[in-house]
């Protein structure tokens, strides 16, 4: 399974204490996405400058010469890169970061149980990305052997799948965490690469089965500046929901991804946005409350009111 | 914290009672006050007297410069006290029962603070050692002697050691119940039992010398009546008159009968803890009282009934917390922060396990509660609560609201299963199962911080050995030598190298990783024999020259056996060696392991070629140890289960151990108090890719920043080295006096209810997987910056926000400063 990293002790990928396991790989290519890492199907390199100790090791290393020091740092020549990873695996002070690894069901399965000490009644183990439903077959497997010892589980999709992709994941799926993030398609696909009818389509399916199959539906929508924050959006947003989910989670925009960038050696346009404003944020939760969507609620950094 | 913008962050204390509001300030005024509790020392007015006791500062190296100016000091300040024509007649315990009833009761001051609710306020002295010059002669001899290994021990990196007062757990119930009349009755019945032999030979002599330290709270608690009455016969406030009179009719009680409510039972429990300061002429550190919601529950109870409010409660228990921090007085004008230099520890604990699994959470304990979050910040008496895997919610929920007020624990967390697991090893090892049993173990309870000891029958000696593993490493190093010469810092002397320790080996003849560990195993049990050894020197001369025969009364055993606890006498008698540097002991041989055996990245002779040269020249290699050699705190199963067998190791070890002169049994632990600190000074760089003058691991915590994937896998790793489960599921625990274990939260778990909810669940996870204690801190901005300015030490600190996930020194400094202002803005 291609994961980019297991985060132990989560607070913040569903109810209680979790563990969650961030897949590699993800179809949307959202221009916001603070975890840009999460992106490539295929392992990456990054360099954590305030690590480094300048020994030159890794450009010895390098077969293909991609690596040089510049102005700012080591300089990585992603075209010539051919991702060996024997820079990463040689750097003495791990500053250079492989990023994305294979790892067998069963393995993760060992590591993933580490902590149901911890879980409680709520708690339990998320899958997430990236996008999990990219990797359904295996993610399934996964979450059976997980249900079968008892342990709680929970989805977190952008919903860009294939439906049978949900039929195998979800009847061993606690909760599921469904991103709806614009309601029209066009401007979907402006902003994520792809249009909207396969999510919005699966959203329904997941809906209208959630009694069913007994499974806990929370919403998000990353409330991003000029993307997402439009009221008509989130009113229309609001509208589908409405009645559908027991929770929406509006999430503040946050611009802490923009190292994340700069070490992709890659450029942001969200890098100078500033943050959210509580006002604004309750404001379109107000939205969605007058239109019937009572379940909504926002989360996540704003601005500092000085 | 300088900066005012932090201030909102800083816990303040709650809703006091005018009085207690005026005794808690009041005693924060320090020097400023009229009154204080500073020392007060006297002499038999012979020329060869000594009053202040060194022995009981051996492990405390900040304080070995200070030691002669502390006897000098004292010399030159002590009063004199006139002794009885046969005075040195008599054997030395009772010469001391007497001198110290003498100082207490007719020349230490007897005052009554205004508000004060409590009698006894002057307790700390330093009074003659009651010898005859030759006895005189011969302690000085001996103690000097032992300073000078001790000190060898400490600036050669061993640790430190010495036979240190306070740390146990008198049995103060006893005397809630029954009062000390019942203790002299029974005394002088078992005086008269004794033959006559007997009576002239030492069991009498220690007798004789409890009956008379008996009569001490007697004595003394009359002189507080009388003073009150005298007050009160001057007093114009009609209200104060009747709180005096009625401390009076306390004072004639108790302590010398059984409390009749819950006012007397605090004023008889502060009235029997503070004489044991007086007669140990040690103010605090670890003289604890246990569980004192358990024990004070039947005059809580009796009280309520009787119609006594909450309100009058909290302004008794107000006044007794006041008391408590004037231990600190003792020194107040020795450095600064007056006088408080660490917790000392008079340490309380509540809540629990009881018989057949039950719950003993009770109102008090919540009460108590209540009394800790209101007075805090306040050092003393310092809280422990005891927590188990079903605790009751209401407990769990009150523990996750008061930690999240106040960005750091208001107390520490004890964690039943496993430290009752540990207790009831301690009864098989030491041969003292049918008195450490599975129906009585649950009533252990912590001493200073949270050494688990048994109650009212144990001296558990806890911090009186404490050894850094890695000088074990060290000697392997330069094969039973020092790897590096110790230069004096005073003198700037260095002194020759000497063969030390076993020949384990030159670093050619280790050419494998089994060679390796088996040297390593060596030279610990050679440190540890070493530190044994010089124990053994304070331990006899205490044993010989200083008994405590008022403490004796309240310990079980010392009546029994007609022995002091000094020398024995208590009927379950431990020592504690302490491993210190445990942490970075295990990742040193993991490294050693990594680098030298397994990757081949370097010979053991380039390795400790590295390490004499604190790694300058050889970054390359300190930062594979650093960051590529395995390490221990990770839940990494193999590295975890290497440090268990590293634990089993010393652990084993310190139990072939017992004092030569009273018979103490050694025991493990791993409290190693502030001396992760100071030992990096001392020792080495390290394997582990330490520095020379970094700090060393803290107790049973992992390294520093060696903890990558946070809380969880931490306290697993933590649970697994202290033993981890049977298959049975039943928890291991080689450790019976417990394991310290700090870990730093970020403060966003406690930004919503649902957040706390996943604290509590944390909690009990804990209680399961995790140590037999913690200490919780918050990180907060002074955390984050910190951070900042060490990036090293914070390399896996993460910054989680919804779906966002960094590590925090990762991010821009300009991203840092906005969460570190935004921490610094939240509000609990």
């Amino acid at each position: 399974m291609r994961i980019l990293n297991i985060q132990r002790m989560s607070t913040e990928d569903g109810p209680g204490l979790r563990t969650t396991l961030f897949a590699k790989g993800c179809p949307l290519r959202c221009a916001w996405c603070h975890n840009p890492e999460s992106m490539a199907p295929f392992p990456e390199i990054e360099w954590l400058g305030e690590r480094c100790i300048g020994c030159r090791t890794c450009i010895k290393v390098c077969p293909a010469g991609a690596l040089a020091f510049g102005s700012e740092g080591l300089a990585i020549d992603r075209s010539t890169c051919d991702r060996c990873l024997l820079c990463t695996g040689a750097c003495p002070a791990r500053a250079l970061e492989q990023r994305g690894e294979e790892r067998a069901v069963s393995d993760l399965f060992g590591e993933l149980i580490k902590d149901r000490a911890y879980f409680g009644e709520d708690g339990g183990i998320t899958l997430s990305g990236g996008e999990i439903m990219a990797l359904a077959e295996e993610a399934a497997e996964l979450l059976r052997m997980l249900k079968e010892h008892g342990i709680g589980t929970a989805v977190d999709t952008c919903g860009y799948c294939r439906q049978e992709d949900f039929e195998h994941v979800l009847p061993w799926t606690d909760i599921v965490l469904y991103d709806l993030k614009i309601a029209d398609s066009d401007r979907h696909r402006r902003w994520t690469g792809v249009g909207n009818s396969r999510i919005l389509a699966n959203f329904e399916y997941i809906a209208d089965r959630r009694k069913a199959l007994g499974l806990t539906l929370w919403i998000r929508t990353p409330v991003i500046p000029g993307a997402t924050d439009r009221e008509d959006n989130i009113r229309a947003l609001a509208r589908l929901i409405a009645g559908r989910a027991d929770r929406w989670e509006l999430l503040a925009f946050n611009n802490l991804g923009r190292d994340k960038y700069k070490r992709l050696g890659r450029t942001w346009p969200f890098a100078e946005t500033p943050l959210m404003t509580k006002e604004r944020m309750e404001t379109l939760v107000g939205i969605a409350h007058d239109v019937g969507c009572t379940c909504a609620q926002f989360t996540g950094m704003t601005a500092l009111e000085s | 914290m300088s900066e005012p913008k932090y201030t909102d962050c800083i816990k303040k204390p709650g809703s006091l009672s005018p009085r207690v509001k005026w005794l808690r300030d009041y005693y924060f005024q320090g020097t400023a006050r009229r009154w204080n509790n500073e020392y007060c020392a006297y002499t038999n007015g012979t020329p060869w007297d000594v009053q202040f006791d060194e022995i009981t500062y051996f492990i405390v190296p900040e304080t070995y410069a200070f030691l002669k100016p502390f006897v000098a000091s004292c010399r030159q300040s002590a009063q004199k006290v006139a002794i009885p024509d046969d005075f040195f007649d008599q054997s030395i315990p009772e010469r001391k029962a007497w001198f110290t009833k003498e100082v207490v009761t007719r020349h230490l001051p007897v005052e009554i603070l205004p508000h004060d609710l409590l009698c006894g306020a002057q307790f700390n002295v330093q009074y003659s050692m009651c010898l005859n010059r030759k006895e005189q002669m011969r302690r000085n001899r001996l103690v000097s002697r032992a300073r000078e290994a001790v000190f060898f021990l400490h600036n050669h990196g061993y640790g430190n050691c010495g036979a240190t007062s306070g740390h146990l757990i008198p049995d103060y119930a006893k005397i809630l119940r029954h009062g000390f009349r019942k203790e002299l009755e029974a005394l002088e019945a078992r005086y008269d039992s004794l033959s006559a032999e007997e009576k002239n030979g030492r069991k009498g002599g220690v007798l004789r010398a409890m009956m008379t330290a008996c009569l001490m709270p007697k004595e003394l608690a009359a002189k507080y009546a009388d003073t009150c009455e005298r007050l009160a016969a001057k007093e114009t406030d009609a209200g104060r008159k009747e709180e005096l009179l009625k401390m009076a009719a306390n004072m004639r009680v108790v302590p010398w009968n059984g409390a009749e409510n819950f006012y007397q039972a605090v004023q008889s429990l502060w009235f029997t803890h503070m004489l044991i300061m007086a007669d140990e002429k040690y103010p605090g550190p670890g003289v604890s009282f246990g569980r004192l919601d358990q024990y004070l529950y039947h005059y809580y109870k009796k009280s309520v009934d009787e119609g006594m409010t909450e309100d009058e409660m909290k302004d008794i228990l107000g006044c007794f917390w006041f008391h408590c921090n004037t231990a600190y007085d003792a020194q107040m004008r020795v450095g600064g922060n007056q006088g408080i230099t660490a917790g000392f520890g008079q340490l309380f604990c509540l809540s629990g396990l009881g018989k057949d699994g039950a719950d003993m959470t009770n109102e008090l304990t919540y009460l108590l509660l209540d009394v800790i979050d209101d007075m805090s910040p306040i050092l003393e008496p310092k809280p422990n609560v005891r927590l188990h895997r079903h605790s009751p919610d209401r407990l769990m929920d009150k523990v996750v609201d008061m930690l999240s007020a106040s960005q750091g624990a208001p107390f520490l967390l004890n964690f039943d299963d496993r430290s009752i697991a540990g207790m009831l090893l301690q009864g098989e090892r030491s041969g003292a199962s049918s008195l450490i049993r599975e129906d009585n173990a649950f009533e252990y309870a912590p001493v200073g911080c949270l050494e688990n000891t048994m109650v009212g029958n144990d001296r558990s000696g806890t911090v009186d050995n404490n050894l850094n593993l890695l000088k074990a490493m060290e000697l392997v190093y330069g094969n039973g030598c020092d790897m590096l010469p110790f230069r004096d810092p005073m003198t700037g002397k260095t002194s020759k190298i000497k063969q030390e320790g076993p020949r384990t080996g030159t670093l050619a003849e280790l050419d494998t990783w089994e060679k390796f560990f088996d040297a390593y195993a060596e030279q610990t049990r050679f440190i540890i024999r070493k530190m044994v050894e010089t124990y053994e020197m304070s331990e006899s001369i205490r044993a010989a020259y200083n008994p405590t025969p008022y403490l004796s009364i309240l310990v079980k055993g010392c009546a029994e056996k007609g022995l002091d606890i000094t020398q024995g006498g208590a009927e379950l008698s431990y020592t504690t060696m302490e491993g210190v540097t445990f942490a970075t002991t295990v990742d040193s041989l993991l490294a050693v392991k990594y680098l030298v055996y397994d990757e081949k990245e370097c010979t053991l002779e380039e390795l400790v070629a590295a390490l004499k040269a604190d790694w300058k020249g050889y970054e390359i290699l300190q930062s594979k140890a650093l960051h590529r050699a395995p390490k221990y705190g990770r839940d990494d199963t193999e590295s975890d289960l290497f440090a268990q067998k590293v634990m089993a190791l010393w652990s084993d070890e310190v139990w072939k151990y017992k004092t030569q002169s009273t018979n103490r049994q050694f025991r493990p632990g791993m409290l190693s108090w502030n001396y992760w600190i100071g030992s990096g000074y001392v020792l080495k760089a390290s394997a582990n890719g330490r520095n020379e003058n970094q700090f060393l691991s803290n107790a049973i915590c992992p390294s520093n920043g060696a903890d990558l994937n946070g809380p969880t896998a931490n306290s697993n790793s933590v649970g697994t080295a202290l033993g981890g489960r049977r298959e049975d599921g039943t928890p291991v625990n080689v450790l019976p006096n417990g394991a310290s274990h700090t870990i730093t939260f970020n403060t966003s778990l406690l930004r919503s209810p649902g957040h706390k909810a996943k604290l509590k669940s944390f909690l009990r996870g804990y209680a399961e997987n995790g140590g037999t204690a913690l200490q919780i801190n918050m990180l907060d901005p002074a955390v984050l910056r910190e951070a900042q300015a060490h990036p090293g030490d914070y390399r896996h600190l993460l910054v989680r926000v919804t779906g966002y996930n960094a590590y925090f020194t990762s991010i821009g400094r300009e991203l840092q400063d906005e969460i570190i202002a935004r921490e610094s803005h939240l509000r609990y």
